[in-house]
């Protein structure tokens, strides 16, 4: 039995950075208000990307008023794979995910067979704000399906995984890998139950894994093994999450980044408030690294100086 | 924490509590609410019917002394002459003429009463002339040389007449221990010492004989004993004088050198109540309210009378703007319990001030009804917004449906507590439906988006921080303060600075976080 001490005790010994203290030290003081927009709206996100030359998925079409869904429903009429959603959703809220076809009715993640009337009255929604941060109304996207790469294959059932990675003041500080599950619906949402694993940023090796809080060795779908996986391509991820930082200029942001089987590492949404269970999947409280990286700061390095600074802070700080 | 921040919060504090001392020290203003435990309306109605004869109707009337203060008095003659005579410092009115049919007449006073309590002497003080005559001898009602009186002091080996207190203490207890009270025995002292029992006045009479016979003068008192939702009760006690004050004491009411805060009284030296001359029938009563403060005389206690204070005073504002001003003084303490709640425990809930939303619409009924309500009202919204869900409504007129649908649903709690006579649903009409529908709206999103699980966990934190809110909200001793005193709103925007700069982990940051405990060695926060 541990007393709340004793997990305080551990917290410090850790590092473990609490939520009043990443709000306080972090995201309020290192992000001007000014700069959410572009990652709360994923349209703007889209553009800053495109101008920069970050990969994202292709964005297919949109609709801002509810007239334009018409024009929604022409662009998907077509498609077999593509996902609808909204450009200021939070969590993976309101993202429907269209698999395939059979006939006129689309499959959606989950199962569900949905008619194209059920797609409109969805953008409906994502328009009149029923998915946005704070009820606004919003403007409904409709992008490429991006694919499970094959490396992942194995430790993926549903949906697609992918890969956070925290930067603070241009400098990786933390990565880890979300793979949706059944129980979470497909969903790469920790609360809902996605497996979490720690990334080595040296090695892009995954070296601990958890599922709602508590850590797991092997997938609970597929069982096969979570700890040892290289990430395919995490080199250029720590790049494009340090270049898209960069372009947002927001000192402390999580990158959410997918392996794509065919497009490589694309750049999937930035979040001006990552979450902090990051450090439980990586057995590690992020207040060592950040401190070292705020020490170590300089201004005009190159964003391969500072990925191998965030290595050698990485290596440093291991327990 | 920044040092700013520590030093801004402390100041702020500092600064609440010197003007909330400063009005409760230097001008005493009462720090809870100083209702009025002992406030009466007492209200004497006198019936007296006659058939033209000329007569007159005196009735004691209480004077301010000792643990009461009378004020407010008013009176009814009814087609007599109304007049109060004084004498000896005691007030007799008297209602005088020609008693022709059935005459109401009243009297009525508002009366504050304390408890007293008298130090017993401890020497003895000779007693002025006036009162050692009038009364320390014998007399009919007292007959103090009685032989019998005599030999019961004897019997009694009473302490030396230097020690007033030991012999008022060894008569007290004789007559309190040794004579029996029965209701309607003997009114008469001699009667009540033969038979060892006695009416409550023949108890009065025998202690107030014993007391002139032991050396101590001593007087019967005449008063009512008020109880709440009771009617008055004309009482007798006896008064012996020592030590240069009256001293209470009543072998019925069971106190010596004190007098409870119940009793008032009437007239101090005779037990002569209400009484008329000339009539031919006479019937009276008494009645008693416990009264509040009226809002003026709440406003004449509450203002200090420092200017700056008094400019600052919210009890100068019309009571109409004062009593929505109740409510909003409320607010903030609402607000430091969710800071609580999010910030140091970490508890999520549906938007930041849900909860304290949610506990003011509720604010009119008993805790487990608003919740049974809330629940209820939720659950409506949540049928109607899944059978909404199928007509694929857009959002605004969904939400407006909902509203409907809410407001109906509290109208049918009107109605039913109408129905059932129960006011507490009746009451929720005031219930501020769109904060309902809100909530409503919040729990379906957290059902379809994130499962029944969250939802319903979210829901129960929300509930659950509204239930802390809520008898903040609720309780009037906190109104009441926080009204009198709003200078607290800056201890608690003070606390709310220190609340906000705690960059310290919350309560649940240690049960989310709870495995590293587990975990081997730690970098530590070098």
């Amino acid at each position: 039995m541990t007393t709340p001490l004793q997990i305080l005790r551990a917290l410090r010994r850790h590092g473990v950075l609490g939520i009043n203290h990443r709000n306080a030290g972090y995201t309020l003081r290192w992000n001007p208000r000014s700069k959410y927009p572009t990652v709360d709206d994923k349209l703007l996100t889209k553009e800053l990307c495109a101008r920069a030359g970050i990969p994202t998925p292709k964005l297919l079409a949109f609709a801002r008023v509810h007239f334009e869904i018409r024009k929604l429903r022409e662009a998907i009429r077509d498609l077999d794979s593509f996902v609808l959603k909204p450009a200021r959703g939070a969590m993976g809220n309101g993202i429907l995910v269209v698999r395939g076809r059979d006939g006129d009715r689309y499959r959606v993640a989950g199962g569900r067979l949905l008619a194209l009337e059920d797609l409109s009255y969805h953008a409906a929604g994502i328009i009149s704000g029923l998915y946005a941060l704070a009820g606004q109304s919003d403007v409904a996207l409709v992008e490429e399906r991006l694919e499970v790469h094959p490396e992942f294959a194995a430790i993926t059932t549903e949906g697609v995984p992918d890969v956070r990675i925290i930067v603070f003041r241009g400098v990786p500080v933390m990565a880890m890998t979300r793979l949706p599950t059944r129980r979470s619906g497909g969903r790469a949402n920790l609360h809902q139950g996605a497996v979490a694993a720690g990334i080595d940023l040296a090695t892009g090796a995954t070296t601990h894994a958890i599922q709602q809080s508590q850590p797991i060795t092997h997938h609970p779908d597929t069982n096969e093994p979570l700890i040892g996986r290289v990430v395919p391509g995490f080199g250029v991820m720590l790049e494009l999450a340090v270049r898209a930082a960069d372009e947002t200029g927001l000192g402390y942001v999580g990158a959410d980044i997918v392996a794509d089987a065919h497009h490589g590492p694309v750049l999937l949404e930035m979040n001006a408030r990552p979450g902090l269970m990051i450090q439980l999947a990586n057995h590690a409280g992020l207040l060592p690294r950040l401190r070292a990286i705020e020490r170590g700061h300089r201004e005009g390095r190159s964003v391969e100086q500072r990925i191998a600074e965030a290595c050698a802070i990485a290596h440093a700080c291991r327990p | 924490m920044t040092r700013a921040a520590a030093l801004a919060g402390f100041l702020l504090v500092l600064l609440g509590l010197a003007v909330f001392g400063w009005k409760t020290w230097v001008y005493e203003l009462p720090v809870l609410p100083t209702d009025p435990e002992g406030i009466w309306r007492v209200e004497m109605a006198v019936s007296v019917r006659g058939v033209g004869s000329r007569g007159s109707v005196r009735a004691p009337l209480p004077s301010t002394g000792p643990g009461q203060e009378v004020y407010d008095e008013r009176s009814a003659a009814d087609r007599l002459l109304f007049t109060i005579r004084t004498e000896n410092g005691e007030r007799t009115a008297i209602w005088r003429g020609a008693f022709d049919g059935v005459h109401e007449i009243a009297y009525g006073f508002r009366v504050r009463l304390e408890r007293i309590e008298t130090p017993l002497p401890t020497e003895a003080v000779r007693p002025p002339r006036e009162i050692a005559e009038q009364y320390g001898g014998p007399t009919r009602e007292f007959p103090s040389d009685a032989p019998e009186i005599a030999a019961t002091l004897a019997a009694l080996s009473l302490p030396p007449a230097s020690d007033p207190a030991g012999r008022m203490r060894s008569v007290y207890a004789m007559v309190a221990h040794e004579v029996g009270s029965t209701e309607g025995g003997a009114d008469d002292a001699l009667i009540a010492l033969a038979n060892r029992a006695g009416s409550e006045r023949g108890k009065t009479a025998l202690l107030v004989t014993l007391l002139r016979g032991a050396g101590i003068p001593a007087r019967p008192v005449l008063g009512l004993d008020l109880h709440r939702g009771a009617t008055p009760r004309e009482t007798p006690w006896a008064e012996a004088w020592a030590g240069g004050v009256w001293i209470p004491l009543s072998p019925a009411g069971a106190f010596f050198a004190e007098r409870p805060s119940h009793l008032v009284a009437l007239r101090p030296g005779s037990l002569v109540g209400v009484e008329a001359t000339g009539a031919e029938a006479i019937s009276y009563r008494y009645d008693a309210l416990r009264e509040h403060l009226r809002s003026e005389e709440l406003a004449a206690m509450m203002v200090p009378p420092h200017r700056l204070l008094r400019a600052f005073s919210l009890y100068r504002l019309p009571v109409q703007t004062q009593s929505t001003l109740r409510l909003l003084m409320a607010l903030p303490l609402g607000a430091l319990i969710v800071a609580v709640f999010r910030n140091l425990v970490g508890v999520p809930t549906f938007g930041t001030f849900m909860p304290v939303l949610v506990a003011f619409a509720l604010r009119d009924v008993p805790v487990h009804i608003g919740l049974a309500m809330v629940a209820a009202v939720i659950g409506l919204g949540v049928f109607g917004r899944l059978v909404l869900e199928r007509l694929r409504l857009l959002l605004v007129p969904r939400l407006s449906i909902l509203l409907c649908m809410v407001v109906l649903g509290v109208a049918a709690f009107a109605l039913l507590g109408h129905e059932f006579e129960r006011r507490e649903l009746f009451t929720g009409v005031l219930f501020p439906i769109v904060i309902l529908t809100m909530l409503i709206e919040r729990f379906s999103i957290a059902v379809a988006e994130e499962g029944m699980r969250t939802a319903l966990q979210r829901a129960s934190y929300t509930l659950l921080v509204t239930v802390a809110v809520y008898p903040v909200l609720r309780d009037p001793t906190a109104e009441y303060v926080m009204f009198s005193f709003p200078e607290l709103v800056l201890c608690i925007m003070g606390l709310l600075v220190w609340i906000g700069g705690y960059t310290g982990y919350r309560l649940f940051d240690l049960v989310r976080f709870r495995s590293f405990a587990t975990l081997p060695g730690g970098a530590g926060a070098k």
